[in-house]
């Protein structure tokens, strides 16, 4: 009875594998990690390919032996008793010796690919401090005293050596196209390299935490885009400098960055790095343009029901909407300063005491909140009227006049919050940080 | 020969009601066999907990960016779900086993220590509630099953629930370890006349390295418990890192105990289909001696490959490859025991019950976990695998296509000793069929979807990302789970009364269990038989199956000092007094303990609330209950 069954659901279920097998190799994968954008990569795939040949092996063999065995050896009305058998030690030691020998093939180009990876990085490495919070990246580039958030930039064919930490719990760092991943430990320095292969197409990729780091461990997301060194520089020397459509920048000129002085000295040494003399020409503003920026790297979360009047959005004035996050008289109803810093604006935290992503140059980016919405008007207006109930967990607090914030389990009051014509002025300026 | 008389092989009629029946006699029963149903049926409600979880993870799961329910009860879900399946399902459901099969198999009259045997059971079934009960509070643990450092400490995970995970499974230890203890007593001293080690049955085997197995993990859980638990209670920094605590401290404690506890989850497991393969086989287990060692090889270097749960810990290149070395090599005992089950099976005159579906069923599906277990002992590629829904596809193949299809048929197996009735076949067909193909759709996607970037332990996931397809069959593979085990529900509880009369022996086994009436009288064997090899059973019915195997007779002192009894040559159904067996007396105290200790840790929750005089009225409340009623339980006759 038995048997007759397996005949028939046997092929079904191996025909079935077999497609969703077919679908996995053929469809469009943008994360897949069998890439080979670095070295790693090719490691990581080199020993995958061989470890799969090799499974595939066993499998083979233990599933046609298992099947065969049921379909020959089944019970038949009258058959002769079974010959017993309690053991052979030659064929134990066999099938003792011979999966030994397999891991031989395994454990030998492992080990070597162990100590090839982890070698010291090159010593002109790209030097890129990635810091965890919850639940968004900081990104840093000390040579450059460049801070930013969830979008990471990275030279095609130059080694980056990323230095890992967090400020709260652990995270894991990870872009699958472009290698291995590795975990920021408290009170630790971690540390992974690789360099993206110079014949490595320009693009947007995903990358994610992947380890487990509380209520939105699922929304803590990034996005690098891999650039030729030309683009790369074109950002960096936009980066450095402070917002180009600031009303900062058109009051202060550009230089203001060196009048800048943080309230607490820095603690690390990655920020002292800032320009020291003014730049002769503000540099272009440069990021990945928005149209070369592939569809899966265009995150499609859906916003939440938070009321809005779009309308103003179109009015914003980003004049007014400085004022209100500069002005120290209005540090109660928008106190971003505190908690963000904006280069060129008199910040109230600096980037070491930050809570939340550095907004320099926020309107050249193409996602926020940790790559869980893209950066338009809308979606940036109802995250500042009530950010938690666009990413559960969120520490930025809720806003917006009237909006339940549950931190405070209560609705903001309207003489406290920020009404939409204020928002959308806030929205407006942020914009205007290119 | 002497010895046959002493195995009754006389058919019972039809299976007797059980004498005690009530809730009293069930809270105060030290019967290793009844101790072993309500781990049975309690472990098995735990499945449908567990299961029920898993539903809606995968309901939440089965299309891009739904909100089918919220990211915190999403992570509180994941992780009882997890904490579930392994405190409260495998490793209960392995010790209805261990409970009820070793005492026969090693032809004992119970347990070494029977009401402690009570005391695990009530500690277990009541801490599963002190740590399932709170998720209708929305107060379920919600730091992952592995409690990771500093999410789980009280900076990062303040509230109640990482409270619950910390005392929860702190109270489970305290199970695990006293059944342990017991079970290596028993197994050491109470074992047959004639019945060597290498006589053992290999279920009995595999529990024993299990014991061990628990017996040097737990102590390791638990002092990374205390550390937390004082961490969170009473301000101590072992794992705060704001005060210079290390997490990876916590890591490795962790994983020390935790992957040798995916043997003590998987082993007694193998242990049953060890058991199963040969009966319907009609040929003895192949190779036994080395599938004893085998199993207690994988044992020994379970100890040894822990930090491949943390290759990307960045642990360096020396300590990395000394893990994948000592990960690759367990893989080798391992599939020794797949080959000798195959060469159990060739040659031999297969009948196909249930029980030995589900048995051949975890030699095909755990060989897949297997191989993907070994792919991840490769650092360099396991890096590209880990934290993902790769590793989730792999311990799933493992633990259900293992653990739980190895479990299920050993309950097919044993159902007809434990009740004296069979279960139903045509349903139990349907069951393994359903679940074969549900565990595959389910998990065997998983493998695509994390080696194309989908991470682990997220409640959501962006459309677009080539994830749609696999994540949707996983949750329609879910579903079609739950109609199997909605069969297979039915079939048991209707089995139990409705069955086919099984009778003592229904499978022709080898093993002494099988020698005595089903189900079994409360002291098991009217006279404690005599062991002439490792097949009993076969030795009197098929004598010329274990004819090659060496036979090494019991001295005459030995079996003097065994039969304290008297010969009865029908022993039907008669009851202990009439035989003048003594049989512990039932007893509450085990339960008060249990509960004293409940009570106890209780204390610390509201000790957390604030409420300071009741913390305290219920921590030396609950030990003065607690020692109290063991010193009654100590002073108390045993029978």
């Amino acid at each position: 009875m038995s048997t007759s069954h397996l005949r028939r659901v046997a092929p079904v279920a191996v025909l079935a594998l077999v497609l969703l097998a077919l679908a996995a190799c053929g469809g469009d994968y943008p994360n897949s990690t069998f890439s080979h954008n670095t070295t790693l990569n090719d490691g990581a795939v080199f020993l995958w390919d061989r470890m799969m040949l090799l499974g595939t092996i066993v499998f083979v063999v233990v599933e046609v032996l298992l099947v065969y065995t049921m379909i020959k050896f089944r019970r038949r009305e009258g058959g002769p008793a079974p010959r017993q058998t309690h053991g052979n030690a030659a064929l134990e030691i066999t099938w003792t010796a011979i999966p030994a020998l397999i891991l031989v093939f395994l454990a030998v180009p492992t080990v070597k690919t162990i100590f090839e990876n982890q070698r010291k990085a090159p010593a002109e490495s790209l030097q890129v401090e990635v810091i965890g919070h919850q639940w968004w990246w900081e990104f840093r580039y000390p040579e450059y005293g460049i801070v930013t958030a969830n979008e990471l930039y990275l030279p095609i064919g130059k080694t980056v050596d990323f230095s890992l930490q967090t400020r709260d719990v652990l995270h894991s760092f990870w872009v699958p196209q472009l290698g291995g991943k590795r975990d920021l430990i408290a009170n630790r320095v971690n540390h992974i390299w690789f360099t993206p292969k110079a014949t490595m197409q320009p693009t947007a990729l995903n990358g994610a935490c992947v380890e487990y780091c509380g209520s939105s461990h699922a929304n803590m997301r990034f996005r690098t885009f891999a650039v030729t060194p030309a683009e790369f520089d074109k950002w960096v020397a936009h980066q450095k400098t402070v917002a180009l459509g600031s009303p900062a920048a058109s009051v202060t000129t550009a230089d203001s960055a060196v009048k800048e002085k943080p309230i607490v000295p820095l603690k690390t040494a990655s920020l002292i790095s800032l320009p020291t003399s003014a730049p002769t020409a503000a540099p272009e503003a440069w990021s990945f343009p928005a149209e070369r920026m592939p569809a899966y790297t265009l995150p499609s979360t859906p916003l939440p029901a938070t009321k809005f009047d779009e309308t103003l959005l179109a009015a914003g004035d980003p004049k007014a909407g400085r004022e209100l996050l500069t002005n120290p008289a209005n540090l109660g109803k928008a106190p971003c300063l505190t908690c963000h810093v904006i280069r060129g604006e008199t910040n109230y935290a600096n980037d070491d005491q930050a809570k939340g992503p550095n907004l320099t140059h926020i309107g050249t980016r193409h996602t926020f909140a940790a790559g869980l919405y893209r950066l338009d008007a809308k979606a940036l207006a109802l995250w500042i009227k009530n950010a938690p109930a666009m990413k559960p967990g969120s520490v930025m607090p809720t806003f917006g006049a009237g909006e339940y914030n549950a931190m405070i389990k209560q609705a903001v009051p309207a003489a406290a919050g920020l009404d939409d014509r204020q928002i959308a002025d806030i929205v407006a300026y942020l914009r205007s940080l290119k | 020969m002497a010895t046959s008389s002493a195995i009754s092989t006389t058919a019972s009629a039809a299976p007797q009601p059980s004498v005690q029946s009530g809730l009293w006699s069930w809270l105060t029963t030290v019967d290793h066999k009844r101790i072993g149903l309500l781990y049975l049926y309690t472990a098995l409600f735990y499945l449908l907990v567990g299961g029920l979880e898993a539903l809606l993870i995968r309901t939440q799961l089965a299309r891009p960016n739904l909100s089918v329910v919220s990211a915190e009860m999403y992570n509180q879900l994941f992780t009882m779900h997890g904490t579930t399946m392994v405190f409260l399902v495998v490793m209960p459901l392995s010790a209805a086993f261990f409970n009820y099969l070793i005492p026969l198999q090693i032809g004992a009259r119970d347990v070494a220590f029977p009401r402690l045997n009570a005391f695990s059971y009530w500690v277990y079934a009541l801490g599963g509630l002190f740590i399932t009960l709170p998720i209708f509070f929305g107060l379920a643990p919600n730091g992952g099953w592995f409690g990771y450092a500093p999410l789980s400490g009280p900076t990062y995970g303040g509230g109640y629930n990482m409270d619950f995970w910390v005392l929860g499974l702190q109270i489970l230890g305290i199970s695990s370890l006293a059944a342990a203890f017991n079970f290596i007593t028993t197994i050491i001293n109470m074992r047959a006349p004639g019945m060597t080690l290498m006589r053992m049955p290999m279920f009995t085997w595999m529990s024993f390295v299990v014991q061990f197995l628990i017996v040097l993990a737990f102590p390791v859980i638990t002092a990374a418990l205390f550390f937390l638990q004082f961490d969170r209670f009473f301000g101590t920094n072992f794992y705060q890192v704001q005060a210079g605590g290390d997490p990876l401290l916590w890591q490795h404690l962790f994983w020390v105990f935790g992957h040798p506890e995916v043997y003590i989850l998987v082993l007694p497991a193998f242990g049953l289909v060890s058991e199963v393969l040969p009966t319907h086989s009609r040929k003895p287990l192949f190779g036994y001696n080395v599938m004893a060692f085998s199993g207690m090889m994988i044992g020994f270097l379970g100890f040894g490959v822990w930090a491949h749960h943390m290759f990307a810990v960045g642990m360096g290149p020396v300590a990395d490859s000394i893990f994948a070395v000592t990960t690759m090599l367990i893989g080798i005992p391992t599939g020794v025991k797949i080959f000798n089950w195959i060469a159990t099976m060739y040659g031999g005159s297969l009948r196909f019950p249930t029980s030995m579906k589900f048995a051949i069923g975890l030699i095909a599906m755990f060989t897949i976990g297997g191989i993907s277990g070994v792919m991840h002992s490769s650092p360099p590629s396991d890096l590209q695998q880990t934290d993902t829904y790769f590793i989730v596809a792999h311990f799933h193949y493992v633990l259900y296509g293992g653990a739980i299809m190895g479990i299920f048929a050993g309950i097919y197996h044993y159902f007809p000793k434990i009740t004296g009735r069979l279960m139903n076949e045509r349903l139990g067909s349907w069951h393994f069929w359903l679940n074969f193909i549900g565990l595959n759709l389910t998990f065997f996607p998983m493998h695509f979807s994390g080696m194309l970037g989908m991470p682990r332990r997220i409640y959501t996931y962006d459309a677009g990302q080539g994830w749609d397809l696999f994540n949707m069959i996983s949750t329609v593979g879910t579903y079609l789970l739950l109609v199997a085990g909605l069969i297979f529900a039915y079939n048991f509880f209707s089995s139990r009364k409705r069955g086919a009369v099984a009778g003592n022996d229904p499978w022709g086994g080898a093993t002494l269990e099988w020698s005595i009436p089903s189900p079994p009288p409360e002291y098991n064997f009217a006279q404690i038989p005599e062991v002439t090899s490792r097949y009993p059973m076969w030795d009197l019915k098929a004598p010329d199956r274990t004819a090659s195997l060496e036979h090494v007779h019991p001295s005459a002192d030995d079996i003097a000092a065994a039969h304290a009894v008297p010969v009865h040559e029908e022993t039907e159904r008669r009851s202990a007094k009439e035989l003048g067996i003594a049989i512990p007396f039932s007893t509450i105290r085990p339960f008060m303990v249990a509960l004293g200790i409940i009570i106890m840790f209780s204390g610390l929750i509201v000790l957390h609330v604030g409420e300071f005089p009741l913390a305290m009225a219920a921590m030396l409340g609950g030990s003065a209950f607690m020692v109290g009623s063991l010193y009654a339980w100590l002073t108390s006759p045993l029978e």
